[in-house]
């Protein structure tokens, strides 16, 4: 059973912020609800507040602007994601690795911002938004500060965001001209599965040359970008030489382990096969 | 036939979808308390001392009761099981502590306030590993345990049950066999995962009479195990029992009735309801037994088989009382639908420190079929035949003779048209196909049979009470889990009493107090036993109409025609009476009345069915057997071990179709069903015996999405001549042999063979690896 808990609704940005700073460690954002409520129930967290941030309109900020990229705000659902179409048109990865997010059910409920939040290694939309040099803007009483995402994952669902602090939104940067990205993500069924292995990818030609971009979950305490492995592009050389020079690093530069969903030997494969197999597509269309 | 073989709507279809049926979680009792569950964190321990001393001072809590309280056991076939852990525990999960509070937020509070210190024991994780001379013992009392004369088990040992069959000469058949192989098979246990979890309340009256709702399939075995455990007359004991959100056997025999029914008496004569959660239900429900076979198998030259030996074990974990029963049953039917002229086999129950097993769809078939189906292809593989030949040239054909030496009937099922028919719709004879550079598609079939696993008295009944109006209600014990068995069961009535099947409505819930006696619903039984007894009291029925309306019409009962609920005079259709003057009495002009209320009663039991001989196994345990066939097309991505059912063909000659469509949906739940426990589902333990993955994130089931995009059905009816209209069951049918056809896909696109179970995309690529 759920815990008692006090639960509050603030209804400005300003309310929400001054809560945080009060409760501090003692507050949970709720947004989705859909890893909060799961460790309420196993007791992995005891929070004594919660604080539900669905009724600040601010937060639900989805919007492109031309040149300057994509704000979501920290309570936009995948569901908001998947049917904007200037996400599915300019930021293909992103989209895909969303549509590979639980079931409908969850993506009605699940914000973006939730998933980089939980910071677990397995976020599906992490690696998509790491390869879209996305940045995180942080907000709390004190002021705001922007970092890339890249920087804000410390550990296995663990973040630098501090207890009176919070995500307010993410925000996307243009991709780069005639770029194209792609997920690839193994799972142990079919149908909905959180990640054995997942891939992200996003390519595009400066100056004529194929530029690669690479991340991955489930492969490290923290989703991760492998710039390494994206340098084999920047050298001269045939196209199948650089991939599996990618593909190479890229094996050297994860660190999976064994669980419950697959273990380290056969991630290390999943990094090894859909690696290549993304980087040839990538190759391919760009 | 006016109803029978028609697909009519589930008469509980309404009810269903629009959320009104009732289920025993939507049972609210005055005064009712709640109760919840402290699980053993050993697998095995010896339990020193548990104090709730501060568990009981928590205002609300109302009672904490512990083993000790609870002197005496409880089973289906062996007396092994203790209410709570008494003295030690055996597995991770077992109920060590029960809280009993005014509400449940109280009683799970409470549960962290109790202190339990164990002396851990050595456990026992392996089946093969609790068979050794010097394995611990799991149950150092078996010798003390009533059973039914059916068991044998072994005390000093492990072993629960010991099943064994002997045919021929087995010498003489591998003497004379050209090619022999052996192999060895495993799998995991894995639950039921039904989507209601385990519910029930119960009552402890002070007069010393018992009141039980629960979800369970079986409320006459809870009643008779309970009164027989605690010595209660049964007509003191009430159990009720609504719709059932799915029981895939988990929910038969009897759970945790004696508990709430103790704790209600412990608690001050209060209802007392226990609800698990899906956490709960993985850790401390039932689950199904694992499995390790060992086959060895010769055969002439040109494929035909001569011997046999057979080893199968089951990982019973912690308790065996109805997975005895699953050991035996895979031995009676251990070769699978083949004929095996020289065979010996013993199958073996076995307890371990895993949760304990019970009744799960398909009871031990899906497990040894498993086996005996990889074995058949690699048995084929090794004469270089092709394995449907080899299949068919060795087909259990009536007039065969099956290993517990019953000569199959001449109405028997046919197994042959089963394998041809998926072997034709498959396009059976086609080579595995390279698709692109890493992906190859193959075909794999697989066979099957099951007969329903039940004592030689297993018995059914009904009654159907003729309304004043001249509707009727038919009250059957047999539970709705899902299956669809009563929606049948009506068009049964309905045919034979020749009354539209809208004027029948199937009593929706279970009473013992009210309800016909039905042994239990499992097996696949019940269609057939509960339809016999059906005809009967539809029969039984007419009979009273036709004597009243002999009186009435002025002719003898043999001058009288039943039809579209009227009776009239052969010949004379003019001279009639309808059934609703005639249904509780017939009232002439002058207030004069012959007859009263109708009720028609109807039972079924089988023919010269017989217990085993406990030295050979041979005699006539089977109702019917059932058989069919499975086929599979697949592609298999060798780089990453993905596998996608492409296609999925089903054969089953099921005698008739009593509702075609009920049938399909049957096959259509089965065979995903199969497919899952197939390439998914496993219970992961770590080194201690803790399960791993108690949830549905990483307990995976198949989903929608995981459903093959064409599935061919193929229904075949070969009618059994005693069967209802013919029909034999398919319930549990439809989930067998699944994986096996994947398995044995894969051996042909890829020439590798995985034995164990289950087929996950890791599997398949580690085995793949490891030829390479």
């Amino acid at each position: 059973m759920l815990p008692k808990l006090d639960y509050s609704s603030p209804r400005t940005l300003g309310e929400l912020l001054e809560l945080l700073d009060r409760y501090k460690d003692q507050a949970k954002i709720l947004a989705g609800g859909t890893d909060l409520i799961v460790s309420l129930r196993e007791k992995l967290e005891k929070p004594k507040y919660i604080i539900d941030i669905k009724k600040i309109p601010e937060l639900g900020k989805l919007e492109y602007r031309e040149g300057e990229g994509l704000t979501i705000g920290a309570t936009v659902t995948f569901k908001n994601i998947l049917e904007n179409p200037v996400i599915k048109d300019r930021y293909s990865v992103l989209w895909e690795a969303v549509k590979t997010i639980g079931d409908m059910v969850l993506r009605n409920r699940a914000t973006l911002v939730g998933n980089i939040c939980t910071a677990s290694p397995a976020g599906d939309s992490s690696p998509a938004l790491l390869v879209l040099n996305a940045r995180v803007k942080i907000v709390s009483k004190e002021g705001s500060r922007e970092i890339p995402l890249e920087n804000f994952f410390t550990g296995v669902k663990k973040t630098v965001l501090k207890p009176w602090e919070m995500v307010k939104e993410v925000l996307v940067p243009e991709p780069p001209k005639k770029s194209f990205g792609r997920y690839l993500k193994m799972m142990r069924v079919r149908s909905e599965d959180l990640s054995v292995v997942g891939v992200a990818g996003l390519g595009y030609r400066e100056g004529g040359e194929i530029k690669i971009r690479l991340a991955f979950s489930s492969v490290a305490p923290t989703p991760l970008r492998v710039k390494e492995a994206e340098e084999a592009f920047a050298k001269p050389g045939p196209i199948e030489e650089k991939i599996e020079r990618a593909v190479q690093v890229a094996v050297e530069k994860v660190s999976p382990i064994s669980d419950v969903r697959g273990s380290a030997e056969y991630r290390l494969n999943l990094v090894r096969v859909l690696t290549r197999r993304l980087l040839k597509q990538l190759v391919e269309v760009v | 036939m006016k109803y029978v073989g028609k697909s009519i709507q589930r008469v509980d279809a309404i009810e269903k979808v629009t959320g009104s049926a009732e289920y025993a979680g939507d049972i609210e009792l005055p005064g009712m308390l709640y109760a919840k569950l402290l699980l053993s964190p050993h697998a095995h321990a010896k339990i020193k001392s548990i104090d709730f001393s501060n568990a009981l001072k928590i205002p609300k809590v109302v009672t904490i009761a512990i083993g000790e309280d609870f002197s005496f056991r409880v089973g289906l076939y062996v007396n092994d099981r203790n209410i709570l852990a008494r003295k030690k525990v055996r597995w991770v999960g077992e109920p060590v502590a029960a809280v009993v509070a005014e509400d449940l937020e109280t009683a799970e509070e409470a549960l962290e306030q109790i202190r339990v210190e164990y002396d851990p024991l050595p456990p026992v994780l392996d089946v093969r590993e609790a068979l050794k001379p010097d394995a611990p013992l799991v149950h150092e009392e078996l010798g003390e345990y009533a059973h039914s004369p059916a068991f044998n088990p072994i005390p000093g040992t492990n072993i629960a049950n010991r099943f064994v069959v002997k045919r021929g000469d087995i010498e003489e058949g591998f003497k004379k066999s050209n090619v022999v192989l052996e192999n060895e098979f495993w799998m995991p246990q894995v639950s039921h995962v039904p989507m209601e979890p385990y519910t029930c309340i119960g009552q402890y009256l002070i007069d010393g009479s018992i009141k039980i709702w629960t979800s369970a399939q079986s409320p006459f075995a809870i009643r008779y195990i309970l009164g027989y455990s605690l010595g209660i007359p049964l007509h003191k004991i009430s159990v009720y029992v609504p719709y059932i959100g799915g029981g895939f056997g988990g929910k038969a025999g009897i759970n945790f009735e004696p508990l709430v029914v103790l704790l209600s008496k412990k608690a001050g004569y209060r209802p007392v309801r226990l609800e698990l959660t899906r956490e709960e239900q993985f850790m401390t429900a039932p689950v199904r037994q694992g499995f390790y076979g060992k086959i060895k198998t010769g055969a002439t030259r040109d494929g035909k088989l001569l011997a046999e030996k057979i080893f199968y074990a089951f990982d019973a974990g912690a308790y065996a009382d109805y997975g005895v029963n699953i050991g035996r049953a895979a031995g009676y039917s251990c070769t699978g639908p083949y004929y095996v002229p020289n065979l010996e086999a013993e199958s073996l129950t076995v307890y371990t420190n895993h949760p304990w097993g019970t009744a799960f769809r398909g009871f031990g078939h899906f497990e040894f079929l498993w086996a005996i189906e990889r074995q058949m292809e690699m048995m084929a593989a090794e004469l270089g035949m092709d394995p449907v030949e080899f299949r068919l040239k060795n087909a259990l054909l009536p007039g065969l003779i099956t290993p517990t030496g019953e000569k199959l009937r001449e109405d028997a099922g046919r197994i042959d048209q089963c394998i041809r028919a998926v072997a034709e719709k498959i396009g059976w004879g086609t080579p595995p196909q390279a698709v692109g550079l890493n992906r190859y598609r193959a075909k794999g079939i697989a066979a099957l049979w099951k007969a329903p696993a039940m004592p030689p008295n297993a018995a059914s009944s009904a009654i159907i009470k003729m309304n004043e109006d001249g509707t009727f209600l038919l009250s059957v014990g047999v539970t709705e889990i899902g299956q669809g068995t009563v929606t049948a069961l009506a068009q049964i009535a309905a045919e034979e009493l020749g009354v539209p099947v809208e004027k029948i409505r199937v009593v929706p819930f279970r009473h013992t107090d009210l309800t016909p006696y039905s042994w239990q619903t499992v097996a696949s039984r019940n269609l057939f036993m509960e339809g016999r007894a059906v005809i009967r009291a539809a029969r039984d029925i007419k009979e009273q109409i036709l004597e009243v309306a002999s009186q009435v019409l002025r002719a003898p009962k043999d001058d009288l025609v039943i039809e579209d609920e009227k009776v009239y005079v052969k010949g004379r259709p003019e001279w009639s009476i309808h059934f609703k003057d005639i249904a509780a009495g017939y009232v002439y002009p002058n207030g004069n009345t012959v007859g009263g209320p109708i009720i028609g009663r109807g039972y079924y039991v089988g023919s010269r069915l017989s217990y085993l001989d406990p030295e050979t196994g041979q005699g006539y345990p089977a109702l019917k057997w059932t058989f069919g066939a499975q086929a599979v097309e697949i592609e298999l991505d060798i780089e990453t071990g993905e596998v996608k059912v492409l296609k999925l063909v089903s054969a089953f000659d099921v005698g008739k179709a009593i509702n075609p469509q009920l049938v399909e949906g049957q096959i259509v739940g089965g065979v995903l069903q199969s497919l899952s426990l197939g390439m998914w589902e496993e219970y992961r333990y770590d080194g201690n015996g803790r399960m791993l993955n108690p949830n549905l994130t990483d307990y995976k089931i198949a989903r929608a999405g995981d459903i093959p995009e064409e599935h061919v059905v193929v229904v075949i009816e070969n009618p059994q001549k005693d069967g209802p209209y013919g029909a034999r069951g398919v319930g549990e049918l439809s989930m067998l042999s699944v994986p096996p056809a994947i398995a044995n896909a894969i051996f042909h696109a890829v020439g590798v063979n995985i034995n164990d179970l289950p087929i996950s995309f890791e599997n398949i690529w580690k085995a793949i690896s490891k030829k390479r």
